[in-house]
Formats: C-alpha cells, structure tokens, sequence
C-alpha cells in the first residue's frame, strides 16, 4: 500500500517538479550534501558493520592497505602491499610484514605508529568489544581463542591477548602471524576493523571517544559535528598526511525515507540521492534527470536458496526444472524497470572469479524444465508437495515472490504458497536452517572469491543455509584458500564454483546495480562495486564542485 | 486530595511493573533476537555480545537483573546504538518530540473542538456538512499519506517549507500538521458528538426557558458539560503525541525518540524496548492522572 502511495505520490512530484522554477545551489563552495539515511549506530571501527557507519569511517580512518578503483589492493599507510617478492610474506605464507610509511599522522598531529595498529586489532578480538566482524580475524595466530575467551581471569585474558600474533616489532613495522597461510587475508586488512584507533583516546573517554571532540583519525576528513538523528558534519583534516581532498565539507543528513530524501535532491538540498525502487523508468524517461544518473554494478547477488536438506529439494533434477522456469530477463525487465542483472552463476561480475558462461545451461527454457520436473517424478507437477517460497517482507520482495510464484504457475503449472515474514523471525529461521526456499542476498565484504564460495558453500559453514555439501568442493575451496599464485587460485575457484552452479543449491536471480542520480556540477566522482551506503565513498577526497 | 494523589502515584508502580513484566514476556517469545541478520554472526560473536549485555543468563534471571538495574537508575545500553545508554536516548530524542507532540496537540484543541461545536450548532447545515467531512477525510488518511501530501505541496510544489529536519520554526509546521490532523479530527467528531447529546438534555431547555441568551446556554451549559467526554480522551492523545510517531519522524527526519519505540521492536532491541515501553507507560499513567483531577475540577460529581 505504501509503495503504490510513494509511486503515485512521486510520479506527482515529477509533474509538479517540472514546472517548479530551479533551484540556486550553493555556489561552487566545496561542500557536499549527502544522505546516510539513519543514524550510525556507532563510529566505532571494531564496533561499526552497517554500510552507513564504515562510509564515514572511510573518511576519517585509513588503513595498511586499501582498494584501486578496480578493487586490486594497494599500499595507504603501508609503503607496500607485502608478498612474497618484496620479502612481505614468508615463505611458508604464515607472516606478514607491514612497513609503515614516514609521516603518517592523526588528525591531532600525532604520529601514527604500528602500535596504534596492533592495539586496534587486538582490542577488535576483545571478547569485551563484541566486535562483530572478529572471526574475520580468526586466521591470525592466537585470535580465536583470545576472542572466545570466556570465564577466564584478567591475568589470563592478558596472556591470551598476548599470544594473539600482531606485535610492532618498532614504531614502523607490524608482524602478523597466520594459523595458515590465506592469501585473503589482505583483503581485511584493507577493511575498516583492521584500522588503527588511538589507545589513548579509548582510555580516556572509553564508549564515548567518537563523539567529534576526540574522534581521532588518520583519513583526509575529520567529524567535527555529530547531530544525532540529524545529520554529522566532516570537514578537512588539517594534519592529513596524504593528498589533501578537493571538498572542505561533507555534510551527511540522515533521511530515513528514500522519497523524501528523493524530493530532498530535486529540491537541491542534496547532491546525491537513490532512486526509489519502482520510479527508475519514470526518472530514466524524464529529460533532465535521466542525464543525472549514475548506475553501476554492485558486488552483490540475489539468489532463491533451496534448502537441500528437506524433501523435495533434495532432489536435484526438481532444483534445475525450477531453475530453468525461471526468466530473468524477464524479471530485470518488468519488475526490476530493467535496472540490474541477470544472474546465472553466484560470483558478482566485478569480482574475481566472475565467469559470464558460467550457468548458462539453466537459462529460461520451460520445455527443458518440464521435461525435467517429469523426469524428476513429478509429471506436470503431480505428485509435488505444495511448495512454499519464504521471504523477508521488506522493500521489493513480495515482488519478487509473486514473480516467482507467476513463473512457476505459468511454466511448470506449480502452484507456490508465499510466506512473508518479519526480517528478524525470517533470519532466525533461515539461521536455523528451518526454511525450505528462501530469498538470499549476499554482498562482498572483500574482492575474493573466498567471500562467496567457501562462506557460502563449503560444509558445516556458519554460512551455508542451504545445506549444500560436496566433498570435492570442500577440497577445491581449501586449496584455493591457501594457493598464494593468483592465477592457480582463479583456477581452482572457477572449478569450485562450476561445480556448486551445476548442483544448482539455488536459483541465481539477478546481481545489483546502484542507481543513483547526481548533480551534474559535482564531479570527480569515483564509484566501485564495494561501495558502501554512499556512492564513491572510497574516493570522496577527489570529488569537487564545479561552478554552477 | 493529597492522599488521593499519593495513592494514585503509588498505584503507578504495580502498573509499570505489570507492563513491563508483559512486555519483557512478550519480546522473548517473539521469534527472532537482537544477533539474527541477514548476514548471520559467528557464533562466538553472538557468545560475546550475549555475554556482554547479560543475554547469556537465563531468561527468567534477567528480569531481576532488570528490575534491579531500574532500581538503581540503569536503564542499561542499547543492543543498536552501542556506545550510548537507553536513557541518554530517550532523553535526548524527548524534547524534540515533546516540542512536535505539543505543537501537534495544541493544534488538534485549536481546531478540532470549535469545528466540532460549530457542526454541532450548524446541525445539518452546510457548515457541519464541511466540517464533518474534513473531520472523516483527516481522519481517514494515514500519517504518511497527508505527510507526503503536505511535503509535495509546501515543500516541492509551493516551494514554501523545508522537506524535513528539525531546528526552525519552517520545519516544525508541516510535521506538526501531519501529526495534529487525525488528533484534530478525532476531537471535532467527539465534540460534535457530545454537543449534539448535550443539547438535547433537560437542563438546557430549562436554560433556555430561563431566557437565557443563545450564547450563555453554549457557553454556561452546552461547552463546559460537553467537554468532559473530551477530556478523557486528552490524556491518552497528549500522551501518543508527546512520546512520538515513528512515521511521521521518519518522514520528516525528526531527531526525536517516536522512531526509537518501532526500531527497538524491529531490532529486537531489548533494553531499548523495555526502556521506550516503561518510558511510554509512565507518561500515559500520569496524563491518565492528570486528566481523572482535571475531570473532577470540570465535574463535581466525580469528586466523591
């Protein structure tokens, strides 16, 4: 009911926009308005995980390591992503070696040391923390068992946290040591947990050490005002170390409702703003603001998970009739207003490991599928339990439900019941693995395909609501996990994935696009498919402002 | 009337008690907890946050440990907004809505009361034909609805007000409008109501017999009697308003605390949901009072 009011209400406002008179904007001042839709729950680096929260932590922290427009890893406090070359890594791929740059300092001129690294790293595997993105960290040396410490004493959380194996070996060189050699391990280190944090600052102010006053960071941007619920205010960091940004303000307002912050944008109030979902032809048909959009690929997939444990989605050839009665470019087309893309295969286009071909074999193909749902002992459906499809009734999904549940009437002649469900019941039944097949969305918390099949797919995984269990798979996955040689991993993730898009654990719907629309006079504007809530937020030091 | 009072105020705490008990019941047996997400945590992760906030003791423990931190002033942390206590949010999130909540409250007795006895003494004339068919359509149309209606008119159309945010007086209007419309609405239709009902007693007659003056009549006896069924209402609409509505706040990106009482909910948010629901019953039992003494001074025979 609400999105058919938005729609309308919208589709008003175009009309209306159209013959309001412009709007002067702010003069070529160099300040950014954006919208983060929502008040971070925290600024904290160790605490943060919603994307809203690490776009500002972007701007106010640097990490060793960071990310190229192409996602490829490069040096920022380091002077150089280690390997095995420059004597980075070891041999045996256990140790890593980061060697900070001169110079480097925080937004109170201090300089930035190892030791501020080795304490954000250890105090994100504090049990005390409850650092939601620690057992990310587990592959370093001692990390688990500090993070899992439960009833131990203060005298044996010290010596636990002591054992964990980051140590500054002197004010520019950090030694972490790995359980097992894993090559992505560089990716987290380019994330925002891995940041270095000011001890202290921490000690001094505790849960409060991110309110502006001493919210210390190394990034080109500092917060110097925090308007809770209202909007946060970042301006330039006089003591950035690196090349000074072009903007001397971003201010970050948190418009919850995407409508608003919609008419926010055509008001000029805002530089950049999201299309909300089901008004994209409308804005790509509209003659000004269809020069204003930016689109690009989001690491992201969409998928509907079977689960493979119950009947009868453990038969595999019902899994591919279904897969092949599904039309996905019909669904990008009539429900997606054509922005997305189809998905065959789980691996995002962008990433690593994407392989276009892969899963083709299940394109929409509905004599294939009958023949097959037949072939699967269920001729025309007879026979087939009633199937239920469960979703998390939020944004866009009850359409993509009743797509589903259209494609399965009109090409198997399957009826499908749909079960709606509050997010939280819905995740904990699907954390359960109590669902029988569900809507699934999963976006790149790193560039490597280590994010997406061994989380995802490999047995026994915290992450494998499907169920889905292949030996070989497991193998291939752990090999590529510790191969070092590029080109060996992509070899061996491109076996892993065929295999697992073959056995069809869930039907590939569509991978993301981001569809955004941005003012033309803001330029410089950087975008990759790791982006956080805020387009470009990797890179907002090299936008600027264009007279206008 | 002092012991009245400090019976009343007494009789507040088996009330807090009893809604939280109910609702510290109710948030455990809905499905899903505060660490079930999309991206499911590890499960030592979700040992450590359990941990943290006290979650790993057993349910029917963690009551007391509630009821004792209460006792002490702790309200306890959020699960959501992890660096700041229950009570700071509340806190500072109330001022803002109580601002809106007033505002929209005095609007919805500015207005909704005199359309109300105006539709009443203009029975089936125009005027209460237009009076009580804007009172059904405000009273009809969802917070939201009117919201974007107002947003697309002042704010986009006439370009006359912000869309949103809080701090000046151009932002506090069309909000204040969207949240005192159905109030106002609701309050023209009550009044109307009991004017009507009002006018049709005994005493008014003998008043008119009197040869009292039309004007006396409405404002001697009509008004004052027919207001009482309003007052009872005033306490719980005061209250509604004053502790905020999470859509109107969302719409119109207001800092204040109505957002927190359905995010809690969604979150699943315990410390925040008992604080929001102990915050709101407190606010409602003593509107509630405040309103039963009002009913007294406006009618003797409650008095007793």
């Amino acid at each position: 009911m609400r999105a058919i009011v938005a729609a309308i209400a919208l589709t008003l406002l175009l009309a209306v926009t159209a013959c309001s008179p412009a709007v002067s904007g702010p003069g070529t001042s160099q300040v950014l308005r954006l919208n983060l839709s929502g008040e971070p729950a925290t600024l904290d680096p160790a605490r943060a995980s919603w994307a809203g929260e690490v776009a500002v932590i972007r701007q106010v922290f640097q990490g060793l390591l960071g990310f190229n427009h192409d996602l490829t890893l490069r040096p920022v406090v380091a002077q150089e992503v280690p390997s095995a070359a420059n004597g980075g890594i070891s041999p045996d791929g256990r140790t890593l070696l980061f060697r900070l740059r001169q110079g480097v300092r925080w937004s109170d001129g201090e300089p930035v040391t190892a030791r501020d690294f080795e304490y954000g790293l250890k105090r994100l595997l504090d049990p005390a923390i409850g650092a939601r993105y620690a057992s990310f960290y587990y592959a370093i040396v001692g990390a688990r068992e500090y993070n899992t410490a439960k009833d131990t004493d203060d005298a044996g959380k010290s010596a636990l946290r002591d054992r964990v194996g980051v140590r500054a070996l002197d004010d520019r060189t950090l030694e972490i040591r790995l359980a097992e050699p894993r090559y992505s391990f560089l990716h987290l280190m380019a994330l925002w947990p891995a940041y270095p944090v000011r001890r202290d600052m921490i000690e001094k102010y505790g849960d409060r050490w991110i309110e502006p006053a001493t919210y210390i960071g190394n990034g080109p941007f500092k917060v110097t005002e925090w308007a809770h619920q209202d909007h946060i205010t970042l301006e330039t960091n006089a003591n950035y170390w690196g090349t000074r940004p072009k903007l001397d303000k971003l201010v970050l307002r948190m418009v919850k409702d995407e409508n608003v912050a919609y008419v926010s944008y055509l008001r000029g109030e805002l530089e950049l703003a999201a299309v909300p979902a089901g008004n994209e032809k409308a804005v790509m048909e509209d003659g000004a603001l269809s020069k204003e959009i930016v689109r690009y690929n989001a690491l992201s997939t969409f998928a509907l998970q079977f689960n493979l444990k119950v009947a009868p989605f453990d038969n595999k050839k019902l899994r591919q009739a279904i897969a092949l009665a599904v039309d996905r470019d019909s669904f990008i087309s009539k429900v997606r207003s054509g922005v997305g893309r189809p998905a065959y295969s789980w691996v995002p286009p962008g990433m690593p490991g994407h392989d276009p071909a892969l899963g083709k074999q299940y394109s929409f193909n509905p004599p294939q599928a009958r023949q097959l749902l037949a072939e699967a002992g269920y001729p025309e459906g007879k026979g087939l339990p009633a199937l239920k499809f469960q979703y998390s009734d939020v944004g866009a999904n009850k359409t993509i439900g009743e797509f589903l549940q259209a494609q399965l009437k009109e090409n198997l002649g399957i009826p499908l019941a749909l079960e709606p469900m509050e997010p939280r019941a819905f995740s904990q039944m699907v954390n359960e693995r109590k669902h029988t097949w569900a809507f699934f969305g999963w976006n790149a918390d790193y560039p490597d395909p280590d994010n997406w099949l061994s989380e995802i797919f490999a047995s026994g995984s915290r992450l494998n609501s499907t169920g889905y269990s292949n030996a070989r798979f497991d193998e291939l996955v752990q090999r590529a996990k510790a191969e070092t040689e590029p080109q060996k991993r992509l070899a061996l993730w491109s076996e892993a994935q065929r295999m697992m898009v073959d056995d069809v654990p869930a039907v590939f719907l569509y991978h993301r696009e981001r569809f955004f629309l941005k003012k033309p006079y803001v330029l410089g504007l950087t975008t990759t498919g790791m982006d956080g809530l805020i387009p470009g937020d990797f890179f907002l030091g090299q936008v600027y402002i264009a007279p206008h | 009337m002092l012991v009245y009072l400090a019976g009343r105020l007494l009789w507040i705490i088996p009330v807090l008690l009893g809604v939280s008990l109910i609702t510290f019941l109710l948030m455990h047996l809905v499905p899903g907890g505060p660490w079930d997400m999309d991206k499911p945590l590890a499960s030592e992760v979700v040992e450590n946050l359990n941990r943290k906030y006290g979650l790993d003791k057993p349910v029917w423990l963690q009551y007391p440990v509630f009821l004792a931190n209460i006792l002490r002033g702790d309200l306890g942390v959020s699960y959501t907004y992890q660096d700041r206590g229950v009570a700071e949010i509340i806190l500072s999130g109330l001022p803002v809505t109580a601002t809106l909540g007033l505002l929209a409250f005095l609007f919805s007795i500015l207005v909704g009361p005199p359309l109300g006895v105006l539709a009443a003494v203009r029975h089936n004339s125009w005027v209460d034909y237009v009076s009580v068919g804007l009172a059904t359509v405000f009273a009809s149309i969802p917070g939201f609805v009117l919201g974007l209606i107002l947003i697309l008119v002042f704010a986009v159309g006439l370009r006359l007000l912000p869309t949103g945010g809080w701090g000046t007086v151009e932002q506090v209007l069309l909000p204040a409008l969207a949240l005192g419309a159905l109030p106002a609405a609701y309050n023209a239709r009550i009044v109307r109501a009991s004017v009507l009902d009002v006018l049709r007693q005994d005493y008014i007659r003998t008043a008119r017999a009197k040869g009292l003056s039309e004007t006396m009549v409405h404002s001697r006896h009509v008004l004052r009697n027919a207001l009482i069924p309003l007052l009872t209402v005033l306490g719980p609409e005061l209250a509604a308003l004053v502790t905020g509505s999470f859509i109107i706040e969302t719409l119109f990106s207001i800092p204040g605390v109505g957002r927190f009482f359905i995010q809690a909910v969604f979150a699943r948010d315990y410390a925040l949901i008992m604080g929001s629901v102990l915050f709101y019953a407190l606010v409602i039992a003593l509107l509630n009072l405040i309103v039963d003494i009002l009913y007294g001074i406006v009618d003797p025979r409650t008095r007793s």
